[in-house]
């Protein structure tokens, strides 16, 4: 979970009837993503950004601090109140307590909360009935306890008392970034599929509120986003982040020396699957310190004791980078099997696992 | 809001699909032993519509090649993954159905009669088109608009693998003046789809 410095102003959380909470947030929002770009609003009154980048450029979350604040100090003319945790729902808590939980004391923060943050009434009553006050004692019950005793969307709650998920449903008001869009007055292409020149469209929007729908379904992080980075293989250059995090949607796809090649395989492993690679005699097959297989691959074995005849391989190519550490030497192997697929693996001295199927 | 009945494909779909493209609220099979081509082809077949702005969901498909989704020409800033859907693939589907225009869903159990048909009248009512990711063994109960069957898969290779041919019989209803077997190669060594 993200480091976060939420940024909350009271007067700023109700809307007015002439709509001056609209845009003092909007100026607030515009001033803050200077500040860092990554600042998300989250519904009104709310801001959060991820705090670990600025506080490098600013030199140290302190610094971070003191300038968001006088920011918003100078443009609407009152005092933000401020917090820093994991986690969109601990760092609202926490600006809302106005403090700065120390990295890793997020789960003790959040577990000496009272139950009413969950913001249910049947809830806080029901467990005070039972007993339990803050969430770390609710936290507590086993998830199939909740299940018989509560309806799903306590199931939710649950898990964000665990810590399982960063936010609470309804915390993000789904219309906000539209109404911002409206007043900014750049949304004159409000028909589908626009996106490409950075301007939103009703599409981005579709998608988003869809993309939030299953989110509260299934969890924060079910529905993910992914980018590219530098790197030499497809294992190290996909990135997958959860939906709504700050530092999505950047496709870096700069040339990079020694970059593996297309074809690169339709799936790549997130856990690592171990297998063997064994030669014609059914010994293991290792990959020595120069890079050369210590014989020809005849098949491959996996965990579950499938085996399948390798009918032909191209590689090793080793990955030279931090050839300093020798058990850090990485190659890697594509290899096709006799039922016809091709699977890309890669190897640490006799270590061998899956990295992508091409499927 | 105009919304073009037909979602453009690319190479080399459009020149054997039967309309040249895919018609909203229609619903497309693609079936494949796991492992011979058929994610590929499935990622394939929406290319040309995420490249022209249009949104695509990806559910079931629970390790993502995203390099490889690049090459084929997708764009990754229109696309959600929702890579384990567990029990409820079907509801997750049927949330992303409002909000993108194209879904590939890849099951992760036998879909059964009642949740085909209500995923496929969703879809039908919402304009979107489905591309269900199948195994021969665990098949989609109902018929479907448009379907491609990857009945043979051969890589080509020299010092490192190149190309895949994928033998594709293309077939479903009103889909019978093209339909047939065709060669493609998918991918090539650029990574990208294209005819042979």
């Amino acid at each position: 979970m993200e480091r976060l410095l939420a940024v909350w102003i009271e007067t700023l959380g109700e809307e007015k009837p002439d709509g001056s909470s609209l845009r003092d947030y909007l100026v607030v929002l515009d001033a803050l993503t200077v500040l860092c770009p990554f600042t998300e609003p989250v519904r009104l009154g709310l801001l959060v950004l991820p705090v670990r980048g600025p506080s490098r450029f600013f030199g140290g979350e302190e610094a971070v601090l003191h300038a968001v604040r006088q920011s918003v100090r100078d443009l609407v003319g009152c005092e933000p109140s401020l917090g820093v945790a994991d986690g969109l729902f601990c760092a609202e808590l926490a600006a809302r307590a106005g403090v700065v939980v120390r990295p890793g004391e997020t789960d003790s923060f959040r577990r000496a909360q009272p139950l009413s943050v969950l913001g249910r009434k049947d809830l806080t009553t029901t467990c005070r009935r039972l007993g339990l006050h803050t969430m770390g004692s609710f936290a507590d019950l086993e998830r199939a306890r909740v299940a018989e005793r509560f309806s799903t969307s306590v199931l939710q709650l649950h898990r964000v008392a665990r810590g399982e998920s960063s936010e609470l449903g309804g915390q993000r008001d789904p219309r906000l970034a539209k109404r911002l869009r409206n007043l900014r007055g750049d949304d004159g292409l409000a028909d589908e599929q626009i996106g490409f020149f950075g301007q939103r469209g009703a599409g981005d929007d579709r998608a988003q509120a869809a993309a939030y729908r299953v989110r509260d379904r299934l969890g924060a992080d079910a529905v993910v986003v992914a980018s590219l980075r530098g790197g030499r293989v497809p294992e190290d250059r996909a990135t997958l982040v959860p939906f709504g995090s700050p530092a999505s949607a950047v496709v870096d796809d700069a040339p990079w020396p020694g970059q593996f090649r297309a074809p690169a395989p339709a799936m790549t492993l997130q856990h690592r699957v171990a297998v063997q690679l064994h030669d014609e005699h059914g010994e293991q097959i290792s990959m020595g310190s120069r890079g050369l297989l210590s014989a020809t691959p005849a098949s491959l074995l996996f965990s579950s004791q499938a085996r399948r005849e390798v009918v032909w391989h191209a590689g090793p190519w080793p990955l030279v980078e931090r050839w300093w550490a020798l058990n850090r030497r990485r190659a890697h192997l594509q290899v096709v099997l006799v039922t016809g697929e091709a699977v890309l693996l890669a190897a640490e001295l006799s270590r061998w696992w899956v990295v992508g199927i091409y499927d | 809001m105009a919304k073009s009945r037909l979602l453009p494909l690319g190479e080399p779909w459009k020149a054997l699909a039967p309309d040249g493209g895919l018609r909203r609220g229609s619903t497309v099979l693609v079936q494949a032993q796991p492992g011979s081509g058929g994610l590929s082809l499935a990622l394939s077949l929406v290319t040309e519509a995420s490249t022209l702005g249009h949104w695509v969901a990806v559910v079931g498909v629970d390790d993502p090649g995203v390099v490889a989704i690049t090459d084929l020409g997708v764009d990754l800033r229109r696309v959600l993954f929702v890579p384990r859907p567990r029990g409820a693939w079907a509801e997750s589907a049927a949330d992303l159905l409002d909000g993108v225009d194209l879904l590939v869903v890849r099951p992760p159990s036998r879909p059964s009669h009642g949740v085909a048909r209500r995923l496929m009248d969703r879809v039908r009512e919402r304009g979107t088109v489905l591309i269900m990711l199948c195994e021969p063994g665990a098949p989609w109960p109902l018929p479907v608009d448009l379907s491609f069957d990857i009945t043979h898969a051969r890589w080509a290779t020299s010092s490192r693998l190149d190309a895949r041919y994928l033998t594709v019989r293309m077939g479903g209803r009103g889909a019978a003046q093209r339909s047939g077997e065709h060669v493609v190669v998918l991918p090539n060594r650029k990574g990208r789809a294209a005819a042979s």
